[in-house]
């Protein structure tokens, strides 16, 4: 099953996201970590969504996740997306819940509580998209 | 704690709800809320409050408080950006600390004119969110989807909700969807899918149309047309922003504060008839009414179907709701204001008689509720944002 094709925009970091985007270009899965108290944390945030303590860095983390729950759209909200595609909420090994697309597999064969990776999709030089396919 | 009856709603308009209206929100605003001071008996000049969404709009037209306090020629004293049991719950707060006497929650949504990319919020240009083709009712589907995995809720149950409010909306000549509404479960289910599992009959209207609720003191209420309909209290909870964080069931977690607000008001669950649940979805009513504390989490999908129906113990939705009534976007006015509708035996529907106030009460022409005397009005209740409010009549 093929991914969604997109039109742009493509999604533009931010000061503060910048190196998440730096490393899905690298193939690299980076989440924010409190330095705190060691909670990874998602979407990006200045502070900790735990402690709320303003210290973290960027770590690789494991780009494993399962399905939380998924809707396969079949009336794409713009021109550019190849219907019937996969969103879904997962759930990330480390803790936090990410919004993305589930790709490389029929829809439906997608489950909740299924095991997923992270795989990347680069759009321009600038954008890889992380999206998660079957573990 | 007892009831307090300080506070009430005493005008209230909708304006006719349509597609492709070729008017502007601003001029949409301005219509209702003219027509809901009318309703009360009240005047511009005495409006020193004004609660609503505000937002841009070319040619002069945005929505703001400065804007129609200038247009208005009317110095406006308090103001705040909300609208629905938020908002009506904020006018009450504000009336009784004296800093405004009349309130005025306008509410528009043009697709058309001003105020217009059609529901621009939903597909909000985040940069983790609107690249995975997310839009509404994928976002509530993931929600209702997780619902069903959880408690065992089912596609039929949800069905068997969206055809009952949409019932109601098809014998409501005043419904967007009036005539043509999916009336049945059958008509649900076979209507196209948008984002599994909904079904575009599982998903709320887009269209325009404006409305307006007048708030005031118990002693101002004296001087107004209709007798007032109190305000009882309420609850209100922010969790998180829909469209930005990845949906879950999170917003089930409210539900300590909103049975707080009914003790609060000193208000029994079973002793309060109609339930205007905000039904943006078909799972809506579901979640909400377990949210809201009338049955446990879980139970919402049986319980629900038995308890909406118009001669049954919490009717939810006479009008028709989001789903077949109107979605001009900012919807959430439209709970309480069908509430002081059936309050008042102001019902239009197919009755021959029933513009008088006399009404059959046949189902299948009649959607005016017997006797209410206290009823719920939630909304905004989505993910993120939820809220009640509790109204009564003498
Ligand atoms: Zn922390």
């Amino acid at each position: 099953m093929e991914a969604p094709m997109l039109i742009p925009p493509y999604p533009v970091p931010s000061n503060l996201s910048q190196p998440f985007w730096d490393g899905t270009r690298r193939g690299k899965f980076l989440l924010q970590k409190c330095g705190a108290c060691g909670a990874y944390r998602w979407t990006p945030q200045w502070l900790c969504t735990k402690c709320h303590s303003l210290d973290f860095a960027w770590v690789e983390a494991s780009g494993d996740a399962k399905v939380y729950s998924f809707s396969v759209v079949h009336r794409p909200p713009l021109p550019g997306f190849k219907a019937p595609y996969v969103v879904a909420t997962v759930e990330l090994a480390e803790g936090p819940m990410m919004l993305t697309n589930i790709v490389d597999c029929d829809p439906k064969d997608v489950k909740i509580d299924m095991k997923v990776k992270v795989t990347f999709d680069k759009v321009s030089d600038e954008i890889s998209l992380y999206k998660f396919r079957p573990a | 704690m007892s009831q307090q009856r300080e506070v009430a709603i005493v005008g209230v308009h909708a304006t006719k709800q349509q597609r492709n209206s070729g008017r502007s929100a601003l001029a949409l605003i301005q219509e209702a809320t003219n027509a809901a001071l009318d309703d009360a008996g009240l005047k511009m000049k005495d409006v020193d409050g004004y609660i609503a969404f505000t937002f841009e709009g070319g040619n002069g037209s945005g929505v703001n408080e400065g804007n129609i306090a200038h247009q208005f020629g009317q110095p406006i004293a308090f103001t705040a950006q909300i609208s629905g049991a938020y908002a009506v719950q904020m006018a009450a707060g504000a009336i009784k600390q004296g800093y405004a006497d009349v309130v005025v929650i306008p509410a528009a949504g043009s697709t058309t004119l001003g105020g217009g990319k059609a529901a621009s919020y939903t597909r909000p240009e985040y940069e983790f969110t609107e690249w995975t083709g997310s839009m509404t009712p994928a976002q509530f589907a993931i929600i209702a989807r997780r619902h069903m995995h959880e408690y065992g809720t089912t596609i039929e149950q949800m069905a068997e909700v969206a055809s009952r409010i949409q019932h109601n909306g098809n014998i409501n000549p005043e419904a967007v969807l009036f005539g043509r509404a999916a009336d049945t479960p059958e008509k649900v289910l076979n209507a196209p899918m948008i984002a599994e599992p909904f079904t575009r009959a599982m998903c709320s209207l887009v269209n325009d149309g404006a409305s307006c609720i007048v708030v005031t003191s118990a002693e101002r209420a004296k001087d107004c047309r209709h007798d007032p309909i109190w305000v009882l209290g309420g609850a209100m909870e922010n969790r998180a922003t829909s469209y930005f964080e990845a949906p879950t069931l999170d917003m089930m977690n409210s539900r300590d504060k909103m049975l707080r607000g009914f003790q609060r008001a000193g208000i029994r669950h079973e002793d309060t008839d109609i339930v205007m649940c905000y039904d943006h979805f078909a799972h809506g009513p579901i979640v909400q009414m377990e949210t809201l504390g009338f049955c446990k989490p879980g139970e919402g999908g049986h319980y629900v179907p038995e308890v909406m129906g118009l001669d049954s113990k919490h009717p939810i939705c006479p009008d028709g709701g989001n789903l077949s009534y109107s979605h001009n976007m900012i919807p959430y006015n439209f709970k309480q204001i069908e509430i002081v509708r059936q309050f008042r035996n102001d019902v239009p529907d197919l009755c021959p008689e029933g513009h008088k106030g006399i009404h059959t009460y046949d189902r299948r022409i009649c959607r005016k509720v017997r006797d209410p005397k206290l009823a719920v009005g939630a909304g905004p209740m989505t993910e993120g944002r939820h809220g009640f409010v509790l109204l009564a009549k003498d």
